[in-house]
C-alpha cells in the first residue's frame, strides 16, 4: 500500500489562503468577490441610475488619481525597501545603524500623522505639491515596512549560497544581486503584494489633504447631495474591484515565479 | 440572584436614560469656524452659536449638551440620530432644505473671499485661473464652484484652507465673512499677512439656521420659540457685540 501524496503549495495573498498551481477552478473566494461587486454597481446603476449613475460618473478621475498615487508610492517603495533591507544585514555598522533607526521612527508613526507632518508640519518652510507630498509620505512610510520584507527574505536564503557563490569568486555585489535576490524574491513576492494592496487601501488616507483621489470625489459628492449611503457604497465597491484586480496581478506574479516547482 | 440584579440595573438603566433624553437636547457642532463655534485654550466648545444655544434652553429652561462633530458626515450623524441638532453656521439653502428642517434664521452672512494682503483681485471673475480653497461641503465651496474658471480644493477643514494659503499653496480662501473677518483680524499668526479682499455679491440673502432631522416639529417649535425670546429681549445684541464685535 503506497499513499500518493499530493503537494498543494499555499500562496498568502492579503489573508486569503489560495492553493495556487493545478487548481484551475473558476469558482474562487477571488472571483466571488469580484462578480458580487461588478454586479453590484451595475445592478445599482440600472435600478436606480440617479444617483448611482451620477455617483459613477462622478468618480473617475478620482480613480485616476488614486492609481497615480498607488503606482508612484509602489514604484518608489521598492528600491527604499530593498536599500534598508539590505542595509538593516549591512556588516557596516553605520549604514546599519541609518536603516535600523529609520525603520523604527517610521513604524512608529501613524500614517495620517506622517501625511499632515509632510503637508503641514514641513510645508511650513518647503511647499511640496499636493500630490507630491501624498507619494513622498506614502513611500517613506511603507518603505520602512517594505525594508522588513526584504530583510526576511534575504535571511531566508540559506547562507550557503552565499559561500558558494563567494568561493566562485563573485564579489559581495554581484553574490547579492545575482545569487541572493532571484532567490529571495519567490520568499519575498506576497508579503510584498500584501503590502501593494495594502499601500492601495491607504492611500484612501491621503483625501486629508485635499487630494481629489477616489474617497475625497465621493465625499465632494455626499457633501453636496446627502447621498451617503449610495456615495460610499459605490466608492467601497470600487476600492473592493482595484484590490481584487491588484492581489490577482500579485498572485500571477508568483505563479510565473514558481514555474520551476511545479 | 446575580441575574436579577443585572436586570434591575439594566431596567434602571434604560429608564435613567429614557428620562433623561426627554429633558437634554444634544446639540453637534463643527468646532473648527471661529468665531461662531471653536474650541477656545481650555478645550471648551465656545462660540456666538454656543452662546445662542444655551440663551435658547435658558429661556425655555431646556438642558442641552455640546458635541463637537467634524463636518463631513454631521449630516450624515442627524440622520443617524447621534444627536437631535446641529447648530454648525449651517447656512439655509433649498438642497439641503429638501432633506432636513430649518429653524428660524439666527445670522446672516455673505460669502467673503480672503487673499494674500499683496494680492490683487475686487471679485471672482478677477481670479479667473486661481485656485480658492474653501471647507468641503460649505456654501462658500459652492459659490467658487459656480464661479468660471475659478479651481476649488476643498479641506476637510477652513482651518486647512487658511494654512494652505498661508504656506502659499493655494491663491486664496472663500468663507462666510464672520469667519473670514475673524481669521484677517483676529488671529495673530495670520495678521498683517491677509486682507478681507471682497465679498462676493448675492442677490440672495445667506442665513444661518439651527438643523433638526426632517419631520421634528416638536424640537423646531421650542427653536423657533426661543430664538424669538432672545431676539426679543436684545440677548442676541449683546452676543453680537461679545463675538463679533459690531
Amino acid at each position: 500500500m503506497s499513499v500518493e501524496k499530493k503537494e498543494v503549495r499555499i500562496a498568502v495573498t492579503d489573508g486569503m489562503l489560495i492553493p495556487s498551481g493545478k487548481d484551475k477552478s473558476i469558482i474562487t473566494a477571488w472571483s466571488i468577490s469580484l462578480i458580487f461587486a461588478i454586479s453590484s454597481i451595475i445592478y445599482l446603476c440600472v435600478k436606480n441610475p440617479d444617483p448611482y449613475l451620477d455617483i459613477l460618473k462622478f468618480l473617475p478621475d478620482g480613480i485616476l488619481v488614486t492609481f497615480e498615487v498607488t503606482v508612484s508610492a509602489i514604484l518608489l517603495t521598492i528600491p527604499i525597501g530593498l536599500a534598508t533591507g539590505m542595509g538593516r544585514l549591512s556588516e557596516n555598522k553605520i549604514i546599519n545603524l541609518i536603516a535600523s533607526t529609520y525603520v523604527e521612527i517610521i513604524r512608529g508613526i501613524p500614517l495620517l500623522v506622517q501625511l499632515f507632518f509632510i503637508y503641514y508640519a514641513i510645508g511650513e518652510f518647503v511647499q511640496l505639491p499636493d500630490l507630491t507630498a501624498a507619494i513622498i509620505a506614502m513611500s517613506v512610510c511603507y518603505g520602512a515596512y517594505m525594508g522588513e520584507v526584504f530583510r526576511a527574505g534575504i535571511d531566508a536564503v540559506d547562507c550557503g549560497q552565499t559561500e558558494a557563490a563567494r568561493s566562485l569568486g563573485f564579489n559581495k555585489t554581484e553574490t547579492m544581486f545575482m545569487v541572493i535576490l532571484p532567490q529571495a524574491w519567490r520568499t519575498i513576492l506576497p508579503p510584498v503584494g500584501n503590502e501593494f494592496i495594502a499601500l492601495l487601501k491607504d492611500s484612501s488616507l491621503v483625501s486629508i489633504l485635499a487630494v481629489s483621489e477616489l474617497l475625497r470625489r465621493g465625499r465632494e459628492y455626499a457633501s453636496v447631495t446627502f447621498n451617503y449611503f449610495e456615495c460610499y457604497l459605490m466608492v467601497a465597491l470600487i476600492y473592493l474591484i482595484i484590490t481584487l484586480l491588484l492581489s490577482k496581478g500579485v498572485s500571477i506574479m508568483e505563479n510565473k515565479l514558481n514555474y520551476y516547482d511545479d | 440572584m446575580l441575574k436579577k440584579i443585572v436586570l434591575a440595573l439594566v431596567v434602571v438603566a434604560m429608564t435613567a436614560s429614557f428620562a433623561f433624553a426627554q429633558k437634554t437636547i444634544v446639540i453637534a457642532h463643527d468646532a473648527t469656524w471661529p468665531p461662531m463655534e471653536f474650541v477656545d485654550q481650555n478645550k471648551n466648545i465656545v462660540g456666538y452659536s454656543v452662546d445662542y444655544c444655551d440663551a435658547i434652553a435658558k429661556e425655555l429652561g431646556l438642558t442641552v449638551e455640546h458635541k463637537s462633530v467634524a463636518w463631513d458626515g454631521i449630516f450624515a450623524g442627524l440622520v443617524g440620530r447621534k444627536y437631535d441638532m446641529i447648530s454648525s453656521s449651517v447656512s439655509i439653502t433649498p438642497e439641503r432644505q429638501k432633506k432636513f428642517d430649518f429653524s428660524d434664521p439666527y445670522f446672516e452672512v455673505t460669502q467673503a473671499v480672503i487673499l494674500p494682503i499683496d494680492a490683487s483681485g475686487a471679485s471672482l471673475t478677477d481670479l479667473k485661473g486661481k485656485t480658492l480653497g474653501g471647507q468641503l461641503g460649505t456654501t462658500g465651496v459652492f459659490v467658487a464652484k459656480r464661479a468660471e474658471g475659478v479651481n476649488t480644493k476643498e479641506y476637510d477643514e477652513i482651518g486647512f484652507a487658511i494654512e494652505a494659503l498661508y504656506t502659499g499653496r493655494i491663491d486664496g480662501v472663500i468663507c462666510d465673512d464672520a469667519i473670514a473677518a475673524d481669521y484677517v483680524l483676529r488671529n495673530p499668526k495670520y495678521a498683517g499677512k491677509f486682507k478681507l479682499a471682497f465679498i462676493v455679491k448675492s442677490d440672495k440673502p445667506e442665513y444661518y439656521g439651527f438643523v433638526v432631522k426632517k419631520g421634528n416639529k416638536e424640537l423646531l417649535d421650542l427653536l423657533n420659540k426661543g430664538i424669538a425670546a432672545v431676539k426679543a429681549k436684545g440677548i442676541e445684541a449683546e452676543l453680537r457685540k461679545k463675538w463679533i464685535g459690531q
